[in-house]
């Protein structure tokens, strides 16, 4: 099994040093109409910059730009479909993290590429291929408010959002994206509509061409839905092994013909893992992974610590891959 | 209702009783001495004092609108967590970690074994009551709170890190019951969010409180309340202060599927809208209340604290929760 170094998706965009407070600066300047949306565009790239730099001097095959230009993970897609108005803060599952809540009011559609330019612009500062992540229709529809009589219930209001994330991936293909990152945590929450998030993924995959294409999975014990996830049309599963504690046993027993992403590293508290915590799991799974390359990564986005802490998980990964591949 | 033990300490309260959730709106003076303290420009006693003026201010504030069971206001506080974790043994504070859009905070880091440092909110609890004859209650952040809310590099998981705080937090209620408090709440916004770690949120809450004599109020927002009602009946207090005003949940479902034991204290007023609840919202809250619970087990209240409101929000939002409150009295032959 090759195993590659994949940054999960979000990262701190601020630091305590003084030269990373920047984009928060920024930010408040921007609110208040002191600086333009060019001179904001420009010191975001500029982090974006610096992040995927950190990373790929971390030694990371694949980098995120960290979703900087982001709110959060749930409006930053809603909020630029049509259809889809934004409401007030509502807290993103066990976190202290608040994300603003979609309202449909009306029929949901796509208007246009949302995260193309985000996929270029981070491309061209990267020396290293940028994983892109998007937000799963059924986590979308699960923290939507529907106000619209179109929809009858969830399924339905799930498979407008997956129509507008088909043209989404579609177009990120076009734009040269090859490996595209599918969130959807609100599954393991209600386990009983896998079938649900199937039946999404399996038109959004009928737009994916030659890209690769990863479900990820966070906030919750995968381990209950396993089986059924190798039955999923995607090329690789990711997991947060901090909530399942069963999981490496079941991958061992049971094999995958699927690519794994090992979210193995907490991506929620600063202690570091040592890496003969972590490597144990890693050697006992991999002669029963199939699919390759798989992927080392952290349980979910690091934007949940600090910058420093973040950082240094980013090196303690790098340490646990060199470790697997025999050269720690 | 555990009037008989409110009663058996010393405590005769009207029905409905009122009382607020905690905080209150800080007034600018305090808001600008905190800033200038943040930034060494004046010293520890100059902020003391202010926080002591504001507190009289809202002690007085409390007393005029007619409100029963009175807090301090934690006038001395910023973050609920933050200012435990700031004088306990065994944590540290984090870089700046997002909330949302462009708001940081330092989340505190349990690096070390937690300790209580002595008192931390009894010379405050003691201040407060002293300005007052009405009861005051003593007001702590539960230790499930303060794990969830925390980093943990110290202990092996979450359980452990929960245990070792409620074993330091007893000691501070321990403190608040031998210095005179009658009454104490705990507060636990965090324990509904993952419903499997209940249980040991409950072992922690028995340690916290088992065996001490006083009238223990949880204050949790209600979040996955339906998945965790009737685990939530088996916490040792006396009253759940829950916010279910905004509730959309079938409570009558779950009220009739396992019998509340309870005293319930009703959030009447939702604390996230500047709108100035009319006495008849008020008034609709608590009758949806009465379809579910006896008038004798039910206490009236805001949904969370004040803090974010205005000065004024926070008044007129409060002198119009009474205002109902006195005319359910009147009609139930009560004063």
């Amino acid at each position: 099994m090759e195993l590659l170094l994949a940054n999960h998706s979000s990262y701190p965009r601020i630091g305590d040093a003084a030269g990373q407070q920047r984009l928060r600066r920024a930010y408040a300047q921007h609110e208040r109409g002191e600086i333009t949306a060019q001179e904001f565009e420009k010191i975001q790239t500029s982090m974006i910059q610096e992040i995927v730099q950190e990373q790929a001097s971390a030694g990371f095959d694949l980098v995120t730009d960290g979703q900087i230009r982001w709110y959060d993970p749930i409006s930053h897609f809603a909020g630029r479909l049509d259809g889809v108005k934004i409401n007030g803060l509502l807290r993103f599952f066990d976190t202290n993290f608040y994300i603003r809540q979609p309202v449909v009011v009306d029929r949901i559609s796509w208007k246009g590429p949302i995260l193309v330019e985000e996929y270029r612009s981070a491309q061209a500062v990267s020396p290293k291929p940028v994983k892109v992540t998007l937000t799963g229709p059924y986590t979308l529809g699960r923290f939507s408010i529907l106000e619209s009589s179109r929809y009858r219930d969830l399924p339905e209001l799930v498979a407008d959002y997956t129509e507008a994330l088909m043209k989404e991936v579609e177009a990120l293909v076009g734009a040269g994206a090859a490996l595209i990152q599918v969130d959807e945590p609100s599954m393991l929450h209600h386990p009983g509509d896998a079938g649900l998030v199937k039946v999404a993924l399996t038109r959004i995959e009928s737009r994916k061409g030659s890209a690769r294409l990863l479900l990820a999975t966070y906030f919750g014990d995968a381990a209950p839905l396993y089986e059924v996830l190798q039955g999923f049309p995607v090329d690789a599963l990711g997991f947060d092994f901090t909530y399942s504690h069963g999981l490496s046993d079941l991958i061992a027993r049971l094999g995958s013909d699927k690519a794994i992403a090992f979210g193995l590293i907490d991506g929620r508290n600063t202690r570091m893992e040592r890496t003969e915590e972590v490597l144990p799991t890693l050697r006992k799974v991999a002669p029963k992974v199939k699919g390759s390359p798989s992927y080392l990564t952290s349980s979910c986005g690091l934007e949940y610590l600090p910058r420093d802490k973040a950082h240094l998980k980013l090196k303690q990964m790098a340490a646990v891959r060199a470790a697997f591949a025999g050269r720690g | 209702m555990s009037r008989t033990k409110l009663k058996s300490l010393g405590i005769e309260l009207p029905i409905f009783p009122t009382s607020t959730v905690g905080s209150f709106p800080k007034p600018d003076y305090l808001v600008e001495a905190r800033a200038k303290f943040a930034k060494k420009k004046i010293e520890r006693k100059e902020l003391e004092d202010l926080e002591r003026q504001a507190t009289a201010f809202w002690i007085r504030t409390q007393e005029d609108i007619g409100l029963d069971v009175l807090v301090d206001g934690e006038m001395y506080r910023g973050d609920m967590v933050a200012y435990f974790s700031e004088l306990m043994p065994g944590f540290e504070q984090s870089g700046l970690v997002r909330s949302y859009g462009n708001r940081y905070y330092h989340k505190p880091i349990i690096v070390g074994e937690v300790k209580w440092p002595g008192s931390m909110t009894v010379g405050w609890w003691r201040y407060a009551q002293g300005l007052t004859k009405r009861p005051v209650k003593g007001m702590l952040t539960g230790p499930y709170t303060v794990m969830d809310w925390s980093f943990n590099e110290h202990y092996p998981d979450r359980r452990s890190a929960c245990l070792a705080l409620a074993r330091e937090i007893r000691r501070e209620v321990e403190a608040l019951v031998e210095a005179g408090a009658k009454i104490v709440q705990i507060d636990e916004p965090a324990l509904s969010v993952r419903p499997e770690e209940l249980p040991f949120a409950i072992e922690a809450m028995h340690m916290v409180t088992d065996g001490l004599p006083a009238y223990f109020i949880i204050h949790a927002c209600y979040g996955a309340f339906d998945k965790i009602y009737s685990q939530m009946l088996k916490l040792p207090v006396d009253n759940l202060d829950l916010a279910i005003s905004h509730s959309t949940l079938n409570l009558m479902e779950m009220f009739r599927r396992d019998p509340f034991t309870k005293d319930l204290s009703v959030g009447v007023l939702d604390v996230h809208s500047h709108e100035v609840e009319t006495p008849e919202t008020v008034r609709a809250r608590v009758e949806k209340a009465l379809q579910l619970l006896p008038k004798e087990s039910l206490w009236i209240d805001p949904d969370c604290g004040l803090k974010t409101r205005t000065i004024d929000e926070a008044k007129g939002k409060l002198i119009n929760m009474m205002a109902a409150v006195k005319r359910l009295r009147a009609e139930a032959g009560a004063n």
